[in-house]
């Protein structure tokens, strides 16, 4: 177990440097050709979080934030049935009372895609690698997160649309804390009510790394790989625990189209995460968690 | 023991019962349909309609899924009212308000398809080899194995050629005339009723239909669109869920 979290000096330039080359190969890939811009997405949210601390039901912290996101790519055929996605994107979320969880990111994601035929029902596979660079008010989650996996969409009806994705997670934080790995399975489900509202179901199981903050516990302690004193929960004494768990995460949300460039998009998110070594000191409900989010999107595209 | 043809279980009994009564026939096919949808595949012969939604008026007497649409039909939809159909080769999705004619080429004419777009909004696509004509209240145009979006009013037409070529003239002005062959919605076009002489067209941005849709109404003729991988950009946005 690594106590203290010791904070390290991190290679930085990967993340940055891939975000900032993929910025500035955009332009001159996309006047090739074939490739084509796709459209700027714009968003602005508003979310409350009934567990920021991802803390055991008795100390759990809960919020509001505001969030803002932006996004552009562009498509590069490759032959007749692939191309590549790349995209860049940034944005910020700013929390009404612990701001040490405010932040702002950068990154971008590059997808590369087969489809056998223009077929209704032709399903679209995906390789993809993202990566983002995060900077916190505080100090210690500041890192990046890196994610690479694959994916396959899947027209089902002419109203459902079936998404899955494996996908391998990476976070490299400031502090050892925040140096996460986890695997995720997740699906998703659109389900189209009429020609502008989309009703979608989400279902994600993660194993692996997770980080939940909380006062010192001998059950905490024994389970935790690293921990460190949480500086975004400092009025609270709390400390940052790492440790392994099983994740179930459900999404319900609703999208409600303006015509094709604006759209409304109301979601719940449920998360429980339980440890995947429980301590033989103190009882489960210790460590696991629970988190309920509620959040209402303005999505606008040009 | 009773023989096998006696009914024994209540609960086989219940399902033979429900089964003649058309528990799981038609109407309730029909209505998990227009709930969960259906994968869009050639409609078998005799069937024109697809999918029927809001109040829809074949030659002015209500459609369901078994009305057929042939040429000389007039076909109308009500606000918020929406009809996929097929009619030969063609394949079409007619939005709500809109009111489309059939015309019935001579035998003599070259085309195989005329439509008339009095008013509202089409999504067409058309087999290769099959000229077509287009009317709408400002444009006159001619298409040719192509898929193409129309909305008419009586003061300018929107038109897309989707894929395909396309020659489009306005009505009111002989020298406005443009020929748009397209791979992926390259050239949308808005054509004026009143403008100075040969100035009645002018771009568009994309608006009002989808990939997807086109690959639907192929589907629906036993047809693929020439392009594999459909634009997201003209659905509603998304947010992304890292």
């Amino acid at each position: 177990m690594h106590r203290g979290g010791s904070i390290r000096s991190r290679r930085r330039s990967f993340a940055a440097a891939t975000a900032l080359a993929g910025a500035a190969v955009l332009p001159p890939i996309a006047h090739g050709a074939d490739a084509e811009f796709t459209a700027t997405i714009v968003e602005a949210s508003f979310t409350a979080d009934n567990n920021v601390s991802r803390s055991s039901s008795d100390e759990a912290l809960s919020d509001r934030f505001l969030g803002v996101r932006v996004g552009k790519g562009f498509v590069l055929p490759v032959s007749a049935r692939t191309r590549a996605v790349i995209q860049a994107f940034a944005g910020g979320e700013r929390f009404g009372t612990y701001s040490g969880l405010s932040h702002a990111y950068i990154g971008g994601q590059g997808d590369f895609q087969f489809r056998s035929s223009g077929e209704f029902a032709a399903a679209t596979y995906g390789l993809y690698f993202r990566t983002q660079a995060e900077y916190y008010d505080s100090e210690l989650r500041d890192g990046y997160r890196h994610a690479f996996g694959l994916s396959v969409l899947k027209p089902v009806t002419d109203r459902m649309q079936l998404f899955a994705a494996l996908q391998q997670n990476i976070g490299d934080g400031k502090s050892t804390v925040f140096d996460t790995k986890s695997t995720s399975l997740r699906g998703n489900l659109d389900w189209s009510l009429g020609r502008w509202d989309t009703l979608y179901l989400g279902a994600e199981y993660r194993r692996g790394d997770v980080v939940s903050s909380g006062t010192q516990s001998l059950a905490r302690v024994d389970t935790a790989d690293a921990i460190v004193q949480d500086d975004a929960f400092t009025d609270k004494g709390y400390f940052a625990y790492r440790f392994q768990a099983n994740t179930g995460l459900a999404t319900l949300g609703y999208n409600h189209a303006f015509a094709e460039k604006h759209s409304l998009d109301l979601s719940w998110r449920y998360a429980q995460s339980k440890p995947l070594h429980p301590s033989g000191y103190g009882s489960a409900s210790d460590i696991r968690y629970t988190v309920s989010q509620v959040s209402l999107a303005y999505l606008v595209r040009f | 023991m009773k023989p096998f043809d006696q009914f024994d279980d209540p609960r086989r009994r219940i399902l033979i019962q429900a089964l003649a009564a058309g528990f799981f026939s038609a109407p309730w096919g029909a209505a998990a349909q227009s709930v969960f949808g259906s994968t869009p595949r050639r409609l078998p012969a005799g069937q024109s309609i697809y999918r029927a939604s809001g109040r829809v008026l074949v030659n002015s007497r209500e459609a369901t899924l078994a009305t057929p649409i042939k040429p000389g039909d007039v076909v109308e939809t009500a606000p918020g009212g929406e009809l996929v159909f097929v009619l030969a080769e063609e394949a079409f999705i007619l939005r709500g308000e809109s009111r489309v004619v059939i015309e019935n080429p001579p035998p003599s004419s070259p085309l195989k398809t005329a439509l008339r777009l009095a008013t509202g909004k089409l999504l067409s696509v058309f087999g290769r080899g099959r000229p077509t004509r287009i009317v709408t209240a400002t444009a006159t145009i001619g298409v040719r194995g192509t898929g193409v979006y129309a909305e008419s009013d009586p003061e300018q037409t929107y038109f897309c050629t989707c894929y395909g070529v396309a020659d489009i003239t306005a009505n009111n002005d002989r020298q406005s005339k443009e020929t748009v062959a397209a791979t992926h919605h390259n050239r949308p076009l808005y054509i004026a009723a009143k403008a100075s002489a040969g100035n009645s067209i002018r771009r568009a941005p994309f608006i009002n239909h989808t990939d997807q849709e086109l690959m639907l109404i192929e589907a629906l003729v036993g047809r693929t669109p020439p392009f594999v991988f459909p634009m997201n950009d003209y659905n509603a946005p998304r947010r992304e869920y890292p």
